[in-house]
């Protein structure tokens, strides 16, 4: 009898039996970390004693007073507004361009997103030795047309570190944006294009009052989902510039990384990475309400 | 769209163009794995003319080109990793399989049942991709050192699934949108169960948009650098993790490295493109809803 | 002549060449009648014992562990046949020459199985970080980089306790043979020995002899000879050659080791004897405006660069000379990755400009020498499950016996012990070529007489690899004003977290 009323609830229109597996695994992993993190952030190692100890609100007060903190806030802000509006625009620009059926159109489609198979660190290594000052082929083909003063090698100087290390990140995840534009672009009705082609509009006109309104679900998801890497940056410059010239380059994942790992600060890491969460949840949340965005 | 010839021709120029940009530093990477240690650093860099060696291959991968063809003798040490990469393709495709399926199931809830606060356990379910990987690595650890999961396949293919469970509800849940939900309704009436509905009807109409997540899935997991650094010490290495054990205290054996990034291309690349053709349509459907 | 004498003799003779008692064209002619001559020379030009490269030459069979210890091996070994050791360590010479083609030996003897997890230096301490703090024993056996003594000086077996368990001490393992200044330098913290010295990567003067000779130059040997060659170099012959090199990549522990070769080289010290930051004295500003001319001769990029970018420049001809780590000098000598084979020459580090400081007149432990050394000590965990065969396999990976394999199949480290100095193994790898011992007669008296060791502090992880590379980087990228705000800043940020312990 009882079987056959677990049967009857499994399938049935309620909800729960569905979305079990997934409640299950995302509260051990990570409402878990979150309370963890919470009562860590209150709490200093103390390397003495190999123990943790209650200190109140203190990593709170020092990370209100941690001039780095703010510096990487503002690092990480720059980081991730660049990269967004480049990765944008040129993978909207690049998908609009792939979006053929001519010849070779397929082949270039797949080449495209080889850059999103290497593991982000190595890519790092990869970037590192192309903008090396001396032997690497970014640095050489710069200075050969003049546009870089071999003086000011690109990752060891302030003003254009982060340039660098961008260039890695735009290089690895605009095929990323071109994958979701295109696969948008593909599924466009082709009425209102009719329509419009009869009026006699200009394919930039064409662009902004159809193609674009169209397209929002689909920018919208895609700002979502690589906003949220984009703030949690770590593996480029952890692996490029180790976050220099000075703190030129370093980013709040990288603060939190080197407090919790290297400097066993693990309550100081574990309230920058809260600060973090709440930053990226705040932001999330408005981009939400301000595009509407409906699941 | 159609153009004239000459816009047709600049265009297909255009995008030649653009996508040889992005294939350059993949060029010039490989190109590394084939030089030697003095072609790699070279003032002016060299991109074609080098005397290509086989010697970094077959300190990574055992794989060696002597007069009678390519011969493979798996080799032993530090750098050798072709085990590594296995390593990482099981973890890959079997955190793909799980975050899938788990998604796939809840996704299809979302997407067809009403309940009270639908709309914001979605967003619950996004906001845990916005957690700081150190903050979920080091309490990881912990739960993994007590139950076994360290250095284990079932450790590091739970962590992965679970990393990528967000995004994967989010895009199956608006592949099940695209598709009518008349369907389902009017197969209720013939007295099929939800069940059944999921199983023979829409799970098949939803088969690119599975696709498409899957790749994602597995791209994530296959450059995952963090968690697998952390919950893994000795005998279980994914590639990203040890592609830096070619930073030595004697300088980094770049070729080597090389190597290692050239090829592990290859499979996530092969991964891709098995899939590619549903990945478009799938991609495709997701995107209609308005 | 018997064996045994002539390695006694030529032991003798390799001591009187070290001590400079005797030039090193007799050395060689005395060294080759001893059967280190063409033979060895010719046996050793093939080789490449680069990354741990196995090769199944006829020399590769006789390197392997003696007789003794290995029957000694499997005695000790047999209870504890079927365990699993762990270690984490930095990828370096003889960390790699163990994991690929040691310790199949000691697993074949005692039937313990040894897991090596290689990582870069900062990934390790990050596995030893979690590992302590959680107390729970992932690692048997830890790789302790100098500057992390302090903090991981209680979680590890002192030695010289371990020592006293007559039934696992090794028979002949003399722990008196690690060479003195080591000891003091890598393993001592306070009263404790946190665990033996394993490897010593240190600062030497290596030069381009061809260059030099070319220009006339003196050889460095003071401070100021090296900038005045360096600048004539560069003069002459930039921008395809500078004079020296450099690891000043900002942020990155490499260039705090850069600032204490000069700042120790200008008679200044990190710290004074009551514990406060003194590197912004006088000393320590005659060092920054020393380093500052000396920068203007490097290549541009050398703060974008850590060893891997200052070898580099070294191996391909950029930069002529540089005062770094000696384990890369069998590097320059392999001429498949560098283009410098046979052209360098090893010598002590540059005296110093002013008198150096003594350890009274410093803090924690600081020991001022331009031969800066960056070396590690292996030692059993406290929270390991075996820590009995983790002492076995720790005593077999640093003996004398071992330590002289690792030398030579890792490619020219240099060695820990007295006594691996004078093996004739080791010995008959000084030639030309990949994996060279030519410069360890350099290395040893540079340890002996030259060395450098950082300060031991809990805090000292933090400061050598964050804090002090960070306010050099922001001097050198000129975000923080003069070398005196640059240091004034610093001071109060390092005297801060001192205080906080």
């Amino acid at each position: 009898m009882r079987v056959a009323q677990a049967r009857r609830f499994v399938i049935s229109d309620h909800p729960l039996p569905w979305l079990l597996p997934l409640v299950a695994i995302l509260l051990v992993f990570t409402v878990y970390p979150l309370i963890y993190n919470i009562w860590l952030s209150f709490h200093g190692f103390v390397p003495r004693r190999r123990a943790l100890e209650f200190v109140g609100t203190e990593n709170w007060v020092q990370l209100w007073n941690d001039a780095r903190f703010w510096q990487s806030l503002v690092i990480t802000f720059t980081y991730f507004a660049i990269a967004l509006i480049f990765e944008l625009v040129l993978g909207m620009a690049i998908a609009l361009l792939l979006d053929s059926d001519g010849f070779g159109f397929g082949f270039l489609r797949g080449v495209l997103t080889m850059t999103l198979v290497i593991p982000p660190a190595i890519v790092g290594m990869m970037y590192l030795l192309m903008e090396d000052p001396q032997f690497g082929v970014i640095s050489y083909l710069l200075q050969s047309v003049g546009l870089l003063n071999p003086n000011n090698p690109i990752l060891a100087t302030a003003s254009t570190a982060l340039a660098g290390v961008l260039v890695a990140e735009i290089w690895q995840w605009t095929p990323f944006m071109v994958l979701i534009f295109l696969a948008g672009l593909r599924a466009l009705p082709p009425e209102p294009y009719e329509a419009a082609m009869i009026d006699g509009a200009s394919s930039f006109q064409i662009f902004r009052r159809i193609t674009l309104p169209m397209m929002s679900k689909v920018i919208a998801i895609a700002v979502l989902v690589r906003g949220i890497d984009l703030f949690r940056v770590f593996d480029y410059v952890f692996v490029m510039t180790s976050g220099g010239p000075g703190a030129s380059t370093y980013s709040l994942s990288l603060y939190a990384w080197q407090q919790t790992f290297s400097f066993v600060k693990w309550g100081y890491g574990a309230t920058l990475s809260l600060v973090t969460l709440v930053i990226i949840l705040v932001i999330a949340n408005l981009f939400i309400r301000i595009a509407k965005v409906r699941w | 769209m159609n153009g004239s010839f000459s816009t047709r021709m600049l265009r297909t120029i255009a995008a030649w163009v653009v996508v040889a940009i992005f294939f350059f530093p993949i060029y010039y990477w490989t190109s590394v794995a084939f030089k030697h240690g003095n072609d790699i650093f070279n003032r002016p860099p060299k991109l074609f003319a080098f005397t290509p060696t086989f010697d970094n291959f077959q300190k990574v991968f055992g794989i060696s080109l002597g007069s009678g063809g390519i011969t493979v003798t798996p080799g032993g040490g530090n750098f050798y990793m072709a085990p590594r990469v296995w390593d990482s393709i099981v973890i890959a495709t079997l955190s793909t399989v799980l975050a899938v399926v788990i998604a796939t199931l809840a996704a299809y809830a979302l997407s067809r049942m009403n309940f009270r606060g639908r709309h914001s356990f979605v967003g619950w379910v996004l906001s845990t991709r916005m957690m700081p990987p150190v903050a979920v690595a080091v309490p990881m650890f912990f739960i993994y050192k007590n139950f076994g999961l360290i250095d284990t396949y079932t450790g590091m293919v739970l962590i992965h699934a679970l990393m990528n469970l967000p995004l994967a509800v989010l895009l199956m849940k608006s592949f099940f949108d695209d598709i009518p939900s008349e369907i389902d309704e009017s197969a209720i009436v013939d007295g099929a169960s939800r069940f059944m509905i999921f199983r023979r009807i829409v799970l098949p109409m939803a088969k690119g948009g599975i696709a498409a997540t899957a790749v994602l899935c597995f791209i994530f997991s296959w450059t995952e650098f963090l968690f697998a650094l952390t919950l893994t010490t000795t005998s279980l290495k994914t590639v990203p993790v040890v592609s830096s054990t070619f930073v030595t205290s004697i300088g980094t054996a770049w070729g080597n490295m090389a190597a290692l990034g050239a090829a592990s291309i290859i499979p996530a690349f092969i991964f891709i493109l098995l899939v590619q053709k549903h990945l478009v349509r799938g991609l495709t459907m997701g995107s209609l809803k308005q | 002549m018997k064996d045994s004498i002539r390695k006694a003799h030529l032991a003798s003779v390799t001591d009187r060449f070290v001590r400079g008692q005797m030039d090193r064209r007799s050395f060689l002619r005395a060294a080759s009648i001893l059967g280190l001559g063409a033979g060895a020379l010719g046996m050793g030009l093939g080789r490449r014992p680069f990354y741990g490269i196995s090769q199944a030459s006829a020399q590769e069979q006789e390197l392997k562990p003696s007789a003794e210890i290995t029957k000694w091996l499997s005695d000790v070994g047999k209870p504890f046949a079927g365990t699993t050791l762990r270690l984490a360590t930095e990828s370096t010479p003889p960390s790699n020459a163990i994991a690929t083609q040691l310790k199949q030996y000691f697993e074949e003897a005692t039937g313990i199985k040894v897991e090596i997890e290689v990582l870069p230096l900062e990934q390790v301490l990050q596995k030893l970080t979690l590992d302590v703090a959680s107390s729970l024993g992932t690692y048997d056996l830890y790789y302790i980089d100098q500057s992390w003594a302090a903090s991981f000086s209680q979680d590890v077996f002192d030695p010289r306790e371990q020592l006293k368990n007559a039934d696992l001490a090794m028979p002949n393992y003399n722990i008196d043979d690690f060479l003195k200044p080591l000891v003091d330098g890598i393993a001592m913290y306070e009263d404790r020995m946190v665990g033996v010295p394993y490897d010593i990567p240190i600062f030497i003067m290596q030069y381009r002899k061809d260059v030099w000779d070319e220009l006339k130059l003196p050889p460095p040997a003071t401070l100021d000879d090296l900038l005045q060659a360096s600048a004539a170099i560069t003069d002459a012959k930039g921008p395809n050659m500078y004079g020296t090199s450099g690891q000043m990549k900002s942020g990155h522990y490499s260039l705090e080791c850069d600032w204490t070769a000069w700042l120790w080289g200008h008679g200044g010290s990190i710290f004074g004897p009551d514990g406060k930051f003194t590197g912004n004295d006088e000393a320590g500003l005659a060092a920054m405006a020393y380093w500052d001319k000396l920068k203007a001769t490097m290549p541009p990029g050398v703060d974008g660069w850590t060893w891997d970018g200052e070898g580099q420049s070294v191996g391909q001809g950029v930069a002529a000379s540089m005062l770094s780590w000696g384990e890369f000098f069998p590097f320059f000598d392999d001429p498949k990755a560098s283009k410098v084979s046979g052209l360098m020459e090893a010598m002590v580090p540059p005296k110093p400009a002013a008198t150096l400081r003594t350890v009274e007149q410093t803090g924690f432990g600081e020991i001022p020498g331009v031969g800066h050394q960056g070396g590690s000590s292996l030692a059993v965990s406290k929270y390991s499950k075996s820590p009995d065969a983790a002492w076995i396999f720790m005593q077999w990976a640093t003996s004398a016996d071992t330590q002289a394999l690792i030398t030579v199949l890792g490619g020219g480290t240099g060695p820990t012990r007295t006594s691996v100095y004078d093996d004739p193994r080791v010995l008959a790898n000084a030639r030309v070529g990949a994996g060279t011992t030519r410069h360890l007669p350099v290395v040893r008296d540079t340890i002996a007489n030259y060395m450098g060791s950082e300060p031991d502090l809990p805090a000292w992880a933090e400061l050598s690899s964050d804090m002090i590379p960070v306010a050099l980087g922001k001097y050198f990228a000129g975000q923080s004003g003069s070398a005196k705000e640059s240091l004034d800043a610093l001071k109060t940020q390092v005297d801060d977290l001192v205080a906080k312990g």
